[in-house]
């Protein structure tokens, strides 16, 4: 649902249960009774359920990832003017959705894969406004990046099959695709985001 | 006397449901991780308080 319903969902619903309270008398009648439930029950919740959904599929953006300061070295490396760097090749070449850039990689494409990122960001929420936030460089994931993420995408490409480099050695895609070899192994895709070299790096300029 | 009690109910319901209409569609205006949190520990507790006063006021009524 577009955001402008939603807001207006809340809106219609807002004056609605306020006017519940203005004519409670209304409540009397058994047409009033029907009217309340419907103002006091039936559109608090669906309003509930859209704003939740709306807050839910924000959370997926960009800008909402990139909005708490200690993530903004993260989005920079998303316009490094280098190959190289795995992310920042996948957001310039619109390989990933730009307006879900971090959300893309970085969520789990299994069954509760959505659930357990949004744990994850509220676990982060907690650090960000009660606990001790990281420096930058400090961040690192939970677990090794799982090749699956890549492979959600990747596999079945002609690019991905039959470029050379995947084919150094023969079995290499197979380990890839078995999860035996990581993606970002030495010599691979190897350069993610490394902050640490930003302050050298010269940077794409959009629309340019 | 019940019908009293049972509309300061709903009076009381509709303005913490208002409000938690009001301050959600206030956190829907920003995107940021704190309208996110606003959104479930303000405006949800409002709305559903305001609905369990309702829903209080009906059972009370009927007895």
């Amino acid at each position: 649902m577009p955001a402008t319903l939603t807001i207006l969902l809340f809106a219609i619903s807002a004056i609605l249960a306020l006017s519940m309270g203005f004519f409670a008398r209304l409540t009397r009648s058994r047409e009033g009774k029907i009217l309340a439930f419907v103002a006091l029950v039936i559109f608090p919740a669906l309003s509930v359920w859209a704003g939740f959904s709306e807050h839910m599929e924000r959370a997926t953006s960009t800008s909402f990832c990139l909005s708490c300061h200690v993530m903004t070295d993260y989005g920079r490396s998303l316009h490094v003017d280098d190959r190289s760097y795995v992310p920042a090749r996948h957001f310039q070449n619109n390989l990933i959705p730009r307006d879900h850039a971090c959300y893309t990689c970085h969520t789990d494409y299994t069954m509760f894969g959505t659930v357990k990122s949004k744990i994850r960001g509220m676990r982060h929420l907690w650090v960000q406004y009660a606990g001790t936030v990281p420096k930058p460089d400090e961040i690192k994931l939970y677990v090794p990046f799982n090749n699956r993420e890549c492979l959600h995408r990747h596999l079945g490409s002609r690019k991905f099959e039959e470029v050379t480099s995947h084919h150094k050695t023969p079995d290499l895609l197979e380990n890839v695709k078995a999860g035996k070899r990581s993606c970002m192994s030495s010599g691979c895709h190897d350069t993610i985001h490394d902050i640490g070299s930003l302050k050298d790096a010269t940077f794409w300029k959009e629309g340019r | 006397m019940r019908e009293f009690l049972m509309e300061h109910r709903i009076r009381l319901a509709s303005v913490m449901i208002g409000a938690g209409l009001l301050l959600q569609v206030l956190t829907l205006l920003r995107i940021h991780p704190l309208a996110f949190v606003a959104f479930l520990v303000a405006g949800c507790p409002l709305i559903l308080g305001g609905v369990a006063i309702y829903l209080l006021s009906l059972v009370s009524s009927s007895e």
